[in-house]
């Protein structure tokens, strides 16, 4: 029996192979994107999942908002862990981080930068699941000055992995001995390292300080120890130690902090959390983040698209139903049964399906090397890895035929057969109102991604030509320029004699980069430190702000020269000036502990600079004091030069003149820029891609129905010419009714993208907003997109000959 | 076999009704062979498709061997489709994506007969109606008289107990009719198969044992 169906499931897909291309291909389109995107959003929920306690462990972050400004952070108390699992026995384990942003590691003469350490508890390798291929996981990192290594960076000094007893020397400082090689920590962790360096080497991790926020802390609880346990447990520290802390050292206790609306809390993220809602702020130690939107507007693009391509096939099914409903009478009358019919029809379509499924696969196993490149990230379909992976296609695979095969099953079955016999149906055209209704539904869709694609562009555009306050064009970085030491300014000069060198600047402290740094200020000596307002404040050089081209509109630029007082001198941003509310900051006070609260330096405000962007467009300006002090963390400068290349070889000559063996790391100030918007422009690229796949599926739907109302119609057509009709007027007959739709479609898809793409460029604090036109643009394309596809039909029939059609009849 | 107690039928048209049978009462013993006479449109169709639970009466009692047909489950008369009736359309209603060999398996497969038996069947009824060329065409292969000797076939290979039969030659010939006749007629005198025809030919109801006439819905 079930051999019967495939034989006419199979004959029917040969005769009718127009539809069948239409429907096997955008089911192709719609599984390929399904599978793709199923990936992405797997390997998205899939992170810090490989450590096999991962349900048990949390991170501890900090929330204190105090006067007004915030300090948040996942960096809590040195002391933190350690008394957690003290005081509470559910608390199993803990483990500390203090990521280092580049250490020195010698190789041979030279020395390399990495960039991938960090300072650990040795209870690391009890917490997280990192395996050891050498080593002792218990003990590996108890001594001072031991180091455990990735296999990358084994294979990189040592060319082996069986290298415990080696020594490395590490900032040109120590000698560690390495205790260990452990495997590279999978992709889909939020952080990766290639160098753990021994905590006991650091004097506060043993210090008792509840003030000091300076390590990353996660904590393993006992199985059943659930958040609200934990932060139960935070809150009861944070009255037991942390208030007389602030009482001892501040002289005012937590209670009078909360009196006035201000608060200190520490809580626990649950590890898996991390990805997805760590704060971004901390970006500097885990990797761009995800984003659980993106995870959200992904998932709903592939299921949306697989529907578009499952709508394809119910209409093409509905369309054609006329000649299935016979089949379905005479069936009856032999004696088929309505489950034995329903079975039939859905074998048909999980047929397709499978077809669909197949090609699919081989097309996702082909893209997925593209796909991984545009996400950012390493995806494999490999089904002997994984095999929920086949159990996740095999779902797809019955939920996407029973869809698609729904209508003709349930629908078609459940005929009278003698309604279908005497031709009741035949016309099909009491299925069309469904039909309508489902290329609305395809094109509100279409529509949506159409809106959605172009409200991405233009916010991408808006980013690439917002004015940030400065010129990012034309300025060549120098990282870690430590090493020069003494040497600096002698650098420098050197630099600035190389033709096309037109200015530069010396600090860590780059608009693009990431060094930052948030002392507390106070406005006036006598404060407490409950009015310490919270600022970004950095240490520039007086050329700064000319390198960077930073328009000053108040007061002067540093002049160390001239001045003599500069060397206290600050210069504020706009939002700092507004937020200290004086009304002419210049020549006004500032203060900020040199050591602590009792020791207070005063600096005086000399200048205004205009608002620039120093974080990513996601985030509003904040505060920034700027102070003229010598900073060597790196360099810009201003270049004008046509031979970019040329140009950086001399500069690279000089260094190694002056630096010999150390690494000369560069990049371009706009490349750095971009970087910034990484994310925000693959999750673009990739969204424009699937709109497109979207609209092609819908396209390739309504050309099926306009091939299946111009067969229909043939009769009509040959008639109306026979009686003068023009092409031009069949055309129109036969389009009328389709573009119809698609603007309806438009006029429900405007309010849905409206509110979806309002909500994406919420996340953004410097955001377009969306214009009436870009409804009208997209409503444009769709009806031109439509309309190509409607009419390419019309105008071919239109054109026949019609004794030619009404011969056939 | 098959009584009918008050049967009428009437189709809604516009805001009224067309009654197209009026208070038919019929009785067909088993073994019967019997033609349906009338003129076109009197409801000879309409009263065949009832007899072959294709179509439900508005008012009146069926009863097939003995059992009231509107007290029937779905399932009830699936089953009946199965075994005990067979039906000859007017229009043939071929299965247009299934060859002439596959048509007239239909009707086994849904039996649940094993293969072996399906295939000697099959092979009986091709060699019978000398159609063993042309069973491997489709419908559209075929000509209309062609398309209705493989509607025939269909109807007999399972063997049911009874035939219901629309105008079954009303596209052959009038030898290839005959040769159909004599064929009912033996699977009436052997098999003791129920059969009841509609026809327009006086030659061919006189192979049955009774004609019954039909004019605007009622029995003469
Ligand atoms: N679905 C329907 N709705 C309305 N009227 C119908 C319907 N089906 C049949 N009729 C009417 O019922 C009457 C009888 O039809 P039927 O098909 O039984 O005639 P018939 O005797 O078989 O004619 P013929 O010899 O031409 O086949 C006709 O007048 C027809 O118009
Ligand atoms: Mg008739």
């Amino acid at each position: 029996m079930f051999k019967n169906y495939l034989k006419i499931a199979w004959r029917n897909l040969w005769k009718q192979k127009v539809f069948t291309l239409i429907n096997v291909g955008g089911l192709t389109i719609g599984l390929t994107v399904g599978l793709l995107l199923l990936l992405w959003v797997k390997n998205e929920l899939s992170y810090d999942r490989y450590n096999t306690k991962w349900d048990r462990i949390y991170r501890l972050t900090t929330d204190i908002h105090v006067n007004g400004s915030d300090f948040i952070s996942s960096q809590v108390q040195d002391v933190m862990g350690p008394t957690l699992v003290q005081d509470y026995p559910q608390v199993e384990k803990f483990v500390r981080l203090q990521p280092q942003r580049d250490i020195m590691v010698q190789k041979g003469h030279e020395t390399l930068q990495e960039k991938k350490a960090a300072w650990a508890d040795s209870s690391i390798f009890e917490v997280f699941t990192l395996p050891l291929l050498a080593g002792n996981p218990k003990t590996a990192l108890t001594a001072p000055f031991s180091v455990v290594l990735s296999e990358t960076a084994a294979r990189k000094y040592f060319q082996s992995t069986d290298i415990v007893g080696k020594m490395l020397h590490i900032n040109n400082t120590a000698d560690y001995r390495v205790t260990g090689v452990m495997k590279d920590m999978p992709d889909a962790s939020h952080f990766h390292f290639d160098f753990l360096l021994s905590m006991s080497e650091r004097a506060n991790s043993r210090s008792n300080n509840w003030g000091n926020h300076d390590y990353y802390t996660y904590v393993l609880v006992r199985p059943g120890v659930d958040n609200a346990f934990l932060n139960a447990r935070l809150k009861d520290i944070t009255y037991k130690y942390v208030s007389p802390f602030y009482q001892q050292i501040l002289h005012f206790s937590l209670e009078e902090i909360e009196k006035q609306g201000s608060h200190v809390r520490y809580a626990a993220m649950p590890l898996s959390d991390i990805h997805f809602y760590a704060n971004r702020a901390d970006q500097s130690f885990i990797e761009p983040s995800g984003n659980i939107q993106y995870v959200y507007i992904f998932s709903a693009a592939g299921i949306f698209i697989l529907l578009i391509a499952c709508i394809n096939f119910m209409n093409l099914s509905t369309a054609r139903s006329a000649s299935r409903a016979r089949e379905v009478g005479v069936r009856k009358t032999l004696g088929s049964q309505r489950k034995q019919l329903i079975l039939q029809f859905l074998s048909e379509s999980w047929l397709i399906c499978a077809m669909a499924m197949l090609l699919a696969l081989v097309a996702a196993a082909i893209l997925l090397p593209f796909f991984s490149e545009m996400a950012g990230k390493k995806m494999t379909i490999n089904l002997l890895d994984q095999p929920q992976l086949i159990v996740y296609f095999i779902g797809l695979l019955l939920i996407v035929g029973l869809l698609a095969g729904a209508y003709p099953a349930f629908f078609l079955s459940g005929f009278k057969p003698l309604q279908v016999l005497k031709g009741k149906l035949l016309s099909g055209s009491n299925t069309g109102g469904l039909r309508s209704a489902l290329v609305v539904v395809q094109f509100v869709i279409s529509s949506v991604l159409i809106i959605g694609t172009i409200v991405i562009y233009n916010q991408l555009q808006y980013i690439q030509h917002r004015q940030i306050g400065y010129d990012r064009r034309q300025v060549l970085v120098l990282q870690n320029t430590y090493p020069l030491y003494k040497q600096v300014n002698a650098f420098r000069e050197a630099i600035l004699r190389i033709p096309g060198v037109e200015n530069g600047t010396m600090t860590g402290f780059l608009p693009t980069g990431q060094y930052r740094q948030s002392p507390s200020f106070f406005k006036d000596r006598n404060a407490a430190i409950k009015d310490a307002i919270t600022t970004e404040a950095w240490q520039v050089d007086q050329h700064y702000i000319p390198t960077l081209g930073m328009k000053v509109v108040a007061g002067r630029n540093f002049d160390p020269q001239n001045f003599g007082t500069d060397s206290s001198a600050i210069i504020i941003n706009e939002t700092a000036a507004k937020m200290l509310g004086f009304k002419d900051p210049l020549g006004k006070e500032l203060y900020d502990p040199k050591t602590d609260v009792s020791d207070l330096r005063a600096s005086h405000i000399i200048g205004v600079i205009k608002d620039f962007n120093f974080n990513s467009l996601h985030h509003p300006v904040t505060p920034l004091i700027l102070r003229l002090q010598e900073e060597r963390g790196s360099m810009a400068f201003r270049v004008k030069t046509d031979h970019i290349q040329d140009l950086v070889e001399k500069v690279r000559q000089q260094w190694d003149a002056m630096v010999p063996g150390q690494p000369f790391l560069y990049a371009f100030m706009d490349n750095e820029f971009n970087t910034l918007y990484q994310a925000d422009q693959r999750t673009g690229n990739i969204f424009i891609w699937f709109a497109v796949l979207a609209i092609i599926v819908a396209c390739l739907g309504l050309a099926g129905l306009a091939i299946f109302t111009a067969e229909q119609r043939t009769k009509e057509i040959g008639i109306r010419k026979v009686h003068g009709a023009s092409v031009t007027d069949i055309v129109t007959l036969l389009s009328k009714d389709f573009i119809k739709l698609v603007l309806i479609a438009i006029v429900i898809a405007t309010p849905l993208a409206w509110y979806v793409m309002n909500g994406w460029l919420d996340d953004f604090a410097y955001r377009t907003t969306i214009h009436w036109w870009v409804f009208l643009l997209a409503g444009c394309i769709a009806i031109v997109i439509a309309l190509f596809t409607v009419s390419f039909q019309s105008i071919k029939a239109a054109l026949t000959n019609p004794i030619k059609s009404l011969k056939t009849e | 076999m098959i009584q009918l107690k008050h049967i009428s039928k009437h189709y809604p048209v516009g805001f009224g009704k067309n009654e197209v049978l009026k208070d038919v009462d019929l009785t067909i013993f088993p073994g019967e062979f019997v033609s349906i006479m009338g003129p076109s449109g009197s409801g000879k169709s309409t009263l065949l498709h009832i007899l072959g639970l294709l179509e439900e009466p508005s008012t009146g009692e069926y009863l097939f061997e003995g059992e009231p047909v509107q007290r029937m489950s779905e399932k009830k008369r699936t089953q009946l489709h199965r075994g005990s009736i067979g039906f000859v359309f007017q229009a043939y209603h071929l299965i247009d994506e299934l060859t002439v060999y596959e048509n007239i398996e239909t009707p086994l497969l849904y039996k649940n007969m094993p293969a072996s038996e399906r295939k000697s069947r099959v092979a009986d009824v091709l060699d019978r109606f000398n159609m063993v060329a042309k069973k491997d065409l489709f419908p559209n292969q075929l000509s209309g008289g062609q398309q209705q000797l493989v509607g025939i076939a269909r109807a007999i290979v399972a063997e049911p107990r009874v035939i219901l039969a629309d105008e079954p030659t009303g596209n052959l010939h009038s030898d290839q009719a005959r040769v159909i006749m004599q064929m009912f007629k033996h699977l009436n005198e052997t098999d003791k198969i129920t059969i009841i025809q509609v026809t327009h030919s006086e030659q061919n109801a006189a192979f049955g044992h009774r004609v019954i006439e039909i004019r605007d819905g009622k029995i003469q």
